[in-house]
């Protein structure tokens, strides 16, 4: 049971602002996935929570609790590491059962503890390995292992995924969905791969420079984003930007080409398209032209390159197999109730 | 052609420098050429060998062999062809003994002597060396001011010459040195004659050897705790672990690779202690700290009575004891490079 509150949470490296003014509330149970480049502070932002690292100014409260300055074992969470971070010298059981001994259990609770986490992980026969001989599937689950028999209140997890295969990358975030379901503690993800992010999370903190961009779920990022960074961050592949002038009305694309369009501002705007969003058109009726720069024929989809509005690159998915080939001229058509427009500072128009 | 410039530039540079270097390598090239069909090319690499296979037979492998001889021939004559054959008799000297325990029942009651001072040395001196080493290595590894200035103070005594480590410290433990006189400035205390005294002249022993070596050690185990990951005090912290224990199940097995270097390595050394003790004490007070090195010295070239068989004979038996750790030694550090490995 825990819920996880953040207040005008910041950290700072010396002059390197790392962290500014993190506003976050974790419900009890929900799976939160942050989400953002490398670079951006996920990792900082999962430590100030863990206990690992100290904020510079804010709170951290849990239930409530302000727990800046309680030590990380106190806070009742258990942490995943992107290296996993096993004891190398331990058999997989020793590394089960060490924070169970700190803690001073009973040797049986901690059997009975380990015997479950292993049926549920499927790492019985694993058990008295040392993690130098085990996969790096085994070795993840393992970490995962460490982390459940805890009992924690919730689950903070680093990249898990990032050092596997895209195969058992792909089985392993089914699993770690499923026992989330199963357990219902509270999770904090953290990923810089948009496609787990919104494959697991019920909701996604978007992470940019230290700063929180937009918090939603994972359709809600998709379908409204809050500026031009998350719209080209969610999705792929990702949204086309395409720069253009507006009248109120109208849209008026380089090349003299105008979208009629409901704009709430004049000026130049921005205007943002997925790929998936855009068709080939039979004619030249509210079409945009483009020529066509590359084709690439995946069988179930096929990706078309172009060049259109003024030479600006635009990327558009069609579904199944067409016949394109590349310096051909051809007509696109917007679905205009897809169409994100953004300022110039890139904040959503409409 | 335009991205091409700067490194074509750099060519042309490297070009010119290298101008002599291709001149010369084309004086010697047929000459080598010529070589290397009389030879072949696995004769052509023993060629190059021949510069340190030379230094090599010259300043090692004939000297030992020289020592075998020497072990069996007697008298005090330093030239071999002035020398007898004894055969085994030297060693039977040195192995003569009523008692093992007890010197004095010994034909070479100071070779005895000297190995028991070596063995009582070698006993207090590594495990003391590697204690400080630890604690060196933990102080230095955790995050302080100037910490690399900390690790140079104690690695700079490995730089000195044991004479010059010898000298520093007879000048402060010698009867008007800086110990006493620092003691009577601030106690008043009667100076004290530490290196005449049996107690303190071996406890000086051990402790400059120790001052003298320690750094050295102390970066190997530096160097080891370095590589232990953060992440795994980071995941010992989430679980709550208490220091000592971090201390108990973490860092030491995992520096136990590197622990166990020290300690043959230093094991090693300590056989061989001499020069900086010998500039000390010179031994003294008595024999107290007369080592087997000073013994093979001494009664080889340096009393009146020299005998460099017998003085052979006692530095090859020393020998064998440091040919079995050396090769303790690559047992280990073949061990860890497998485990390094998987
Ligand atoms: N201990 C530290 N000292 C100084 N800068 C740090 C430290 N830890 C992280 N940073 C900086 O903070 C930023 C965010 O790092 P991190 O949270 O690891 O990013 P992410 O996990 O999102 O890839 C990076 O620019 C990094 O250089
Ligand atoms: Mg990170």
């Amino acid at each position: 049971m825990s819920r996880i509150t953040l207040n005008k949470l910041g950290k700072s490296y010396g002059q390197v602002h790392v962290l500014k003014d993190i506003d976050l509330d974790i419900v009890d149970g929900e799976l939160m996935v942050f989400v953002g480049p490398s670079g951006c502070g996920k990792s900082t932002l999962l430590r100030q929570i863990a206990g690992l690292d100290r904020p510079t100014s804010g709170e951290i409260r849990i239930d409530g609790r302000l727990v800046n300055n309680v030590p990380a074992a106190d806070r009742g969470l258990a942490m995943v590491f992107q290296s996993y971070a096993l004891y190398p010298h331990m058999s997989v059981r020793q590394n089960l059962a060490f924070g169970l001994e700190n803690a001073r259990l009973p040797r049986a609770e901690i059997d009975s503890r380990i015997t479950e986490a292993a049926r549920m992980l499927e790492i019985g026969q694993l058990l008295e390995r040392r993690p130098g001989q085990l996969s790096g599937g085994q070795r993840q689950r393992v970490a995962i292992g460490r982390a459940i028999v805890r009992n924690p209140t919730a689950f903070l997890l680093d990249e898990p995924l990032s050092n596997l295969d895209a195969e058992l990358r792909i089985s392993t975030r089914a699993e770690l969905a499923a026992l989330h379901a199963r357990l219902g503690t509270t999770m904090i993800y953290v990923t810089h791969d948009q496609v787990e992010a919104m494959t697991l999370a019920h909701r996604i903190v978007v992470l940019r420079g230290g700063q929180i961009e937009q918090i939603g779920a994972p359709l809600e990022l998709y379908n409204k984003p809050a500026n031009r960074f998350v719209a080209g961050f969610i999705g792929a592949p990702r949204m086309n930007f395409l720069e253009c002038g507006a009248d109120g009305n109208a849209l008026v694309l380089p090349g003299g080409h105008t979208l009629n369009k409901a704009v709430p501002a004049k000026g130049k705007v921005t205007l943002g398209i997925r790929p998936q969003h855009v068709k080939l058109a039979a004619n030249d009726m509210g079409t945009v032209p483009a020529e066509v720069t590359l084709v690439e024929a995946l069988g179930s989809e096929t990706v078309v390159h172009t060049m259109a509005a003024g030479n600006q690159p635009l990327l558009l998915t069609l579904e199944g197999q067409h016949k394109v080939t590349a310096g051909e001229k051809v007509h696109l058509k917007f679905d205009d109730d897809r169409l994100h427009l953004f300022d110039v500072e890139g904040l959503r128009l409409n | 052609m335009n991205a091409q410039t700067p490194s074509s530039a750099a060519s042309r540079l490297t070009g010119a420098l290298l101008a002599p270097v291709r001149y010369l390598a084309g004086i010697i090239d047929l000459p080598l050429r010529g070589l290397q069909k009389v030879t072949g090319l696995t004769g052509m690499a023993s060629f190059f060998l021949l510069p340190n296979m030379a230094i090599f037979t010259i300043f090692v492998l004939l000297p030992l062999i020289m020592n075998v001889i020497y072990s069996m021939t007697g008298g005090t004559a330093i030239f071999l062809d002035s020398r007898t054959f004894v055969g085994a008799e030297q060693y039977s000297r040195l192995l003569d003994c009523g008692s093992y325990l007890d010197s004095g029942t010994c034909a070479e009651d100071r070779f005895w002597i000297a190995t028991s001072n070596t063995a009582w040395f070698v006993l207090l001196q590594v495990p003391l060396l590697l204690v400080v080493a630890l604690v060196t290595a933990l102080v230095l590894n955790r995050e302080l001011k100037a910490r690399s200035f900390w690790r140079a103070v104690f690695f700079f005594p490995v730089l000195l010459s044991p004479v010059v480590v010898g000298l520093i410290w007879r000048w402060i433990l010698q009867r008007q040195g800086l110990l006493n006189l620092m003691l009577f400035e601030t106690v008043g205390a009667q100076p004290h004659t530490w290196l005449t005294d049996r107690f303190w002249a071996f406890a000086a022993a051990i402790g400059v050897s120790i001052w003298a070596h320690v750094g050295f050690y102390a970066l190997i185990l530096l160097a080891g705790l370095q590589a232990i990951p953060k992440d795994i005090y980071e995941a010992a912290e989430m679980d709550g672990t208490r220091p000592s224990r971090v201390f108990w199940r973490i860092t030491l097995p995992l520096l136990m690779p590197n622990l166990l270097v020290v300690l043959v390595l230093a094991l090693i050394r300590a056989v061989q202690v001499f020069d900086e003790v010998y500039v000390l004490t010179g031994g003294g007070p008595g024999t107290s700290t007369m080592y087997l090195i000073q013994y093979i010295f001494e009664t080889g070239f340096a009393s009146q009575l020299r005998n460099p068989g017998l003085a052979a004979a006692a530095s090859i038996l020393m020998g064998l004891v440091l040919v079995v750790l050396t090769l303790v030694q690559l047992g280990i550090s073949r061990t860890n490079e497998r485990k390094g490995q998987r």
